[in-house]
C-alpha cells in the first residue's frame, strides 16, 4: 500500500507517496520548478542542475536537486527563493551560451531569467542532459550508446563510435533530445548574446508567475513532467 | 607461519620474534620510499648490504628497508641505531665508509651528516635537526622502525595490539564512543567527524556492511597517503580491521591507485601476510570476528578519489559521483552501509585504540585534534612529509619546519589542501592548520598539500593552473562544473593574455559561488576555490593584468618582454649562444640585443646569463 507523507514546498502543503521526488512531487502540484535532464520513468540522475531547491533542515538550508531529493514527512522545501532564482538563473546562462540554437534551451532559459548572456556563445549540438542515454539503458535496455570521455571530451556516442547490431533504431534517443526542437532564427549569433524571448513560447508572463507553471510551449515541446503526466 | 588462534598465541609470536633478535646490536634503516628510490636508493640499499655480509656482519646488523622518513629532499637517507645517527644524500660508494667507520668503530662521518641550509651548522642525529625537531611525529615516525614487506617487524615494533583488544573486551559501541570522544576528523579532505560516521554506518541496516580506505591521493604535490600505505601497510589494516569489527563489516577494499606501484605492491604483500598469520579471514583470533580485504586498482581518476565515485569504481561502473541526498553510510558500495576513510584516518585508529582518547586529544586544537601530515612543497628549502600538531601555525610549519624561501626570495602565499583548497597571503600565516580555521579563510586542510609561493609566482597563473587540471580532471556529469570551470579558465586565459576586463572579476565571483553551491560532488563545490580564494587575497594583482597589461611576477608570457640592460651586459655572448629561438644578436664585447619578435620568452638566457643583465619587464 502507499504511504503518503506532507512536504511543504513554497509554502503549500503537498501530499505526496513515499519515494517519489521532490520535483514530481511539485510538478503533479503545478509548481513549477524548471529541469532538463528528468523525464518521468527515467532514472534521475541531477546532471543539468536545474531543479535545484533550498532544503531547510533545522533551520539551516542546503542547495539541492529536487529530482535527486525524495520526499519524507515534514519536509521543507523552498523552490523559488532570491538565492535558488540566482543560482538557477547562472546556471541556465552557461547552459544557453553552450547551446545557444536550440529552442528548448533558449525557452529553458528564458523560464529561468536569463536575458543577457555573458559568455561568448558556442555552437554545441549537445548539452549531456543524458535523456538519450538513459531512455535507450533503461527502457529499451539496449545500451546502444553511452557517455565516453570525461570532462570536457564527454560525449553521447555508440561503443567505440560504431553502430552496434543491439541498436533497435527506435529513434527514441532523438525524439527525447531537447535539441530535436526546429531553432529559431532569433539574434542567437557571436556578439548578440542575449535572448529576446519574443517567439510564440510566451515565457514573458512566466515573469509574473515565476512559481507556477504556465504550461510553457517548452514543457510541450520536450516532454515536461507536467506533460508527460497529463497524456 | 603457522595460523594464529588466539590472542595468547599471538603474544608469543611476538615474544618468539623479539627472542630471535636478541643478537642484534645494530640497526641500519635505509629509506626505500619512492622519493629516495627515485635518488637511487636502491644501489644504496645493495651496496650497504653486500658490504654487511662482506664484513661478516649479517648475524649483529640489521638492515631495514623502510618507508618514507619524510625528508625526501635529502634523500636517499640512512638512519642507524642506535646512536639515532642521520646521514643524507647518501651514495653507493659511501656504503664501505658507513659499515667500516659509523657500524663498526662507531664513528661519524662529518660529509655525510645534515647541514643545516640556514646557519650552516651539521646536525649529527635525525631528533636534532630543525626539519624533525619542530615536528610532531606520531604516524610517520613509526615507518622508519618497520620494513613495510615484513609483517614481524610490525608485530615486533608492538603492532597488532589493538586487534586482540577490540575482539575481545570492548564492545563495538565503546569503539567508536572511543574514537568520537577522540575527535577524529577525516583526514581525507572533508574533516568529517570520523566517530559520527561510524556511528550511523553502525547503526544503518544491512546484511553486509563494508569498510574502504581511500588511497586514491590525486592532489598535485601530495604524497602523504602513498608514503603511509607504503611505508605501513600494516597499519593501516589494522585500523581497517578495528573499522571493520565497530560498525560490524566483513569486507574491506583498499582503493589505491595504480599510479603507486609499490603502494599496490606492499598493501598487497601486507594482506596477504596477514591472511597467512589469520590476522584476516575467518573467525580472526579465535573469535567470532571475520573479515577480508581486497585492493582495487583506481585508473588515476581524480574524480575517483571522491567517495560516490570510488564505490562506482569498484562496483566496475564509470567513476562518477552520485547524489549524496542518502549518504554512503546507509547506502554505499552495493547499496550497502560502508564507511569510507582515509588512509591517514585509518593509520590513527590502532594508537587512539591503544593509548586511549585523551591521548589522542591531548594534541591539536578545540575542533581538531590529533597531527597531520603535510606534504610540503613549492619554493621553500627543506621540501618533504611533515607531521604536525593540527593547531601549529602556517608560519611555523613554512619557516621553522621549511626554513624559508628558496635562494632567499620572500615567500608570497601559501596554497594549501590541494586543487580544493585555496591560496593564503603572508598576513594570514599566523592561522592555526585547522579544519575550521582554514575553511573560514577561504581555504581549507583538505588532504594536506602544502605548496609554497613566492615573489616569483603569478597568483593569476597559479588560479589557472588549477583551473586547467580540474577542467581535465571533472567528470562533466553536472552542468555547473563542466561548463562553469570551462568558462572560468576561459576568463581567466583572457586575462593572463591580456584581453581581461574589470568587470570579469565579478562574473568570476558570481560564476564561483554559483558551482559551489550547485556542483553534484564535493570535488565539483570547491573547484572554484583557488580562483576565488586568490580573487579575495590577491585582487590587485588581477586587476594590474587587467588594467595595465602587466605581469607583476614576471610569468604570464603575454604581457612581458625580456630585455637587456644594457648597464649591465659585458657581450659575454652566453645568452646569444644559450637562445634556441635564434632571438639574441650582439658582437663580442659589446651589448647585445633581444629581437622582441623572435623571442618565445622561454626564459633560458636569464637563467644562463652571469650579470643579472637580462630583465622581464
Amino acid at each position: 500500500m502507499l504511504q503518503y507523507v506532507n512536504v511543504n514546498i513554497d509554502g503549500a502543503t503537498v501530499r505526496a507517496p513515499r519515494g517519489t521526488s521532490v520535483l514530481d512531487a511539485a510538478i503533479e502540484y503545478g509548481i513549477c520548478i524548471p529541469h532538463l535532464c528528468h523525464v518521468p520513468n527515467l532514472s534521475d540522475i541531477g546532471a543539468c542542475r536545474l531543479c535545484i531547491v533550498e532544503h531547510v533542515v533545522n533551520g539551516r538550508s542546503e542547495v539541492t536537486t529536487s529530482c535527486t531529493l525524495n520526499v519524507e514527512e515534514g519536509m521543507v522545501i523552498r523552490a523559488n527563493t532570491e538565492k535558488i532564482r540566482r543560482l538557477r538563473r547562472n546556471l541556465a546562462e552557461l547552459l544557453v551560451a553552450q547551446a545557444p540554437n536550440s529552442r528548448a534551451i533558449q525557452d529553458i532559459a528564458l523560464r529561468c531569467g536569463v536575458k543577457e548572456v555573458r559568455y561568448p556563445f558556442r555552437n554545441s549540438d549537445c548539452v549531456l542532459c543524458g535523456r538519450c542515454v538513459r531512455v535507450c539503458t533503461e527502457i529499451w535496455q539496449a545500451r546502444a550508446i553511452g557517455f565516453v570521455g570525461r570532462g570536457k571530451d564527454r560525449h553521447v556516442d555508440f561503443p567505440f563510435g560504431i553502430r552496434p547490431d543491439f541498436c533497435k533504431q527506435c529513434g527514441n534517443c532523438i525524439q527525447i533530445c531537447p535539441m530535436t526542437i526546429p531553432p529559431c532564427d532569433g539574434p542567437m549569433k557571436p556578439g548578440e548574446e542575449y535572448l529576446c524571448g519574443k517567439c510564440e513560447s510566451q515565457l514573458m508572463i512566466a515573469d509574473e508567475t515565476p512559481g507556477s507553471c504556465t504550461w510553457c510551449k517548452l514543457g510541450e515541446g520536450f516532454g515536461c513532467g507536467r506533460y508527460v503526466g497529463v497524456t | 607461519m603457522t595460523r594464529l588462534n588466539s590472542y595468547r598465541e599471538l603474544e608469543h609470536l611476538r615474544q618468539r620474534f623479539r627472542e630471535q633478535r636478541q643478537n642484534i646490536t645494530t640497526t641500519v634503516m635505509v629509506c626505500g620510499g619512492t622519493g629516495c628510490r627515485t635518488s637511487n636508493s636502491q644501489a644504496v640499499i645493495d651496496a650497504v648490504r653486500d658490504e654487511l655480509s662482506g664484513q661478516g656482519l649479517d648475524d649483529s646488523v640489521r638492515l631495514c628497508v623502510t618507508g618514507c622518513h619524510g625528508f625526501c629532499e635529502q634523500g636517499p637517507v640512512i638512519i642507524i641505531e642506535p646512536g639515532n645517527i642521520f646521514y643524507c644524500h647518501v651514495s653507493p660508494e659511501d656504503a664501505f665508509e658507513i659499515v667500516y667507520q659509523t657500524v663498526m668503530k662507531g664513528e661519524l662521518i662529518e660529509r655525510l651528516l645534515y647541514e643545516d641550509p640556514v646557519s650552516g651548522e651539521r646536525f649529527k642525529t635525525e631528533a636534532e635537526i630543525p626539519f624533525y625537531k619542530a615536528q610532531d611525529r606520531r604516524i610517520l615516525s613509526q615507518n622508519r622502525l618497520v620494513d613495510p614487506c615484513s609483517i614481524e617487524d610490525y608485530i615486533v615494533a608492538g603492532g597488532y595490539s589493538a586487534l586482540p583488544r577490540v575482539l575481545n573486551g570492548i564492545a563495538p559501541e565503546e569503539i567508536v564512543n572511543e574514537i568520537k570522544s577522540a575527535g577524529l576528523r577525516g583526514r581525507g579532505g572533508g574533516g568529517f567527524p570520523t566517530g559520527r560516521k561510524w556511528a550511523d554506518c553502525m547503526k544503518a541496516p544491512g546484511d553486509e556492511k563494508y569498510v574502504i580506505c581511500n588511497a586514491d591521493e590525486g592532489d598535485p604535490g601530495a604524497y602523504m597517503d602513498r608514503c603511509v600505505l607504503e611505508g605501513n601497510p600494516h597499519l593501516v589494516l589494522e585500523g581497517m580491521m578495528v573499522g571493520a569489527r565497530a560498525v560490524g563489516a566483513s569486507k574491506g577494499y583498499i582503493y589505491v591507485r595504480n599510479e603507486y606501484p609499490l603502494a599496490v605492491k606492499n598493501s598487497r604483500i601486507a594482506v596477504e601476510q596477514a591472511r597467512e598469520l589469520g590476522l584476516l579471514g575467518n573467525n580472526i583470533l579465535g573469535s567470532s570476528f571475520s573479515f577480508d580485504v581486497e585492493i582495487a586498482r583506481g585508473g588515476g581518476a581524480f574524480v575517483c578519489g571522491e567517495s560516490t565515485a570510488l564505490m562506482a569504481s569498484i562496483e566496475g561502473k564509470v567513476g562518477e559521483p552520485r547524489a549524496k541526498d542518502v549518504h554512503t553510510v546507509v547506502d554505499g558500495l552495493y547499496h550497502q552501509p560502508t564507511t569510507l576513510n582515509n588512509v591517514e584516518t585509518w593509520a590513527n585508529v590502532p594508537s587512539i585504540i591503544l593509548n586511549g582518547s585523551s591521548w589522542f586529544a591531548s594534541k591539536g586544537t578545540k575542533g581538531s585534534k590529533g597531527t597531520k601530515i603535510l606534504a610540503l612543497t613549492g619554493r621553500i628549502k627543506n621540501t618533504g612529509l611533515v607531521e604536525v600538531a593540527l593547531g601549529t601555525s602556517i608560519r611555523e610549519v613554512v619557516f621553522d619546519i621549511g626554513g624559508g624561501g628558496v635562494n632567499g626570495n620572500l615567500i608570497k602565499a601559501v596554497q594549501t589542501g590541494g586543487p580544493s583548497g585555496g591560496c593564503l597571503p603572508l598576513d594570514k600565516f599566523d592561522l592555526a592548520v585547522d579544519f575550521d580555521i582554514l575553511a573560514e579563510a577561504g581555504s581549507m586542510v583538505g588532504s594536506g598539500g602544502m605548496v609554497v609561493m613566492d615573489e616569483e609566482t603569478c597568483m593569476v597563473d597559479v588560479a589557472k593552473y588549477f583551473l586547467t587540471f580540474l577542467q581535465d580532471e571533472s567528470c562533466g556529469k553536472c552542468l555547473p562544473c563542466r561548463l562553469g570551470i570551462d568558462r572560468m579558465l576561459e576568463i581567466i586565459t583572457d586575462i593572463t593574455e591580456g584581453r581581461g576586463r574589470m568587470e570579469q572579476l565579478d562574473l568570476l565571483e558570481e560564476l564561483g559561488d554559483t558551482i559551489s553551491q550547485t556542483a553534484l560532488c564535493g570535488l565539483g563545490k570547491t573547484a572554484p576555490n583557488p580562483v576565488l580564494s586568490t580573487l579575495r587575497y590577491f585582487r590587485p594583482e588581477y586587476e594590474s593584468h587587467i588594467k595595465e597589461k602587466r605581469c607583476p611576477a614576471g610569468v604570464c608570457k603575454a604581457l612581458i618582454t625580456y630585455r637587456i640592460d644594457p648597464d649591465k651586459c659585458n657581450g659575454c655572448g652566453v645568452c646569444l649562444r644559450s637562445c634556441v629561438h635564434g632571438a639574441i644578436t650582439g658582437e663580442k664585447k659589446e651589448i647585445h640585443v633581444i629581437d622582441t619578435q623572435l623571442c618565445q620568452k622561454c626564459g633560458i638566457c636569464r637563467s644562463e646569463c652571469k650579470f643579472d643583465a637580462i630583465q622581464v619587464v
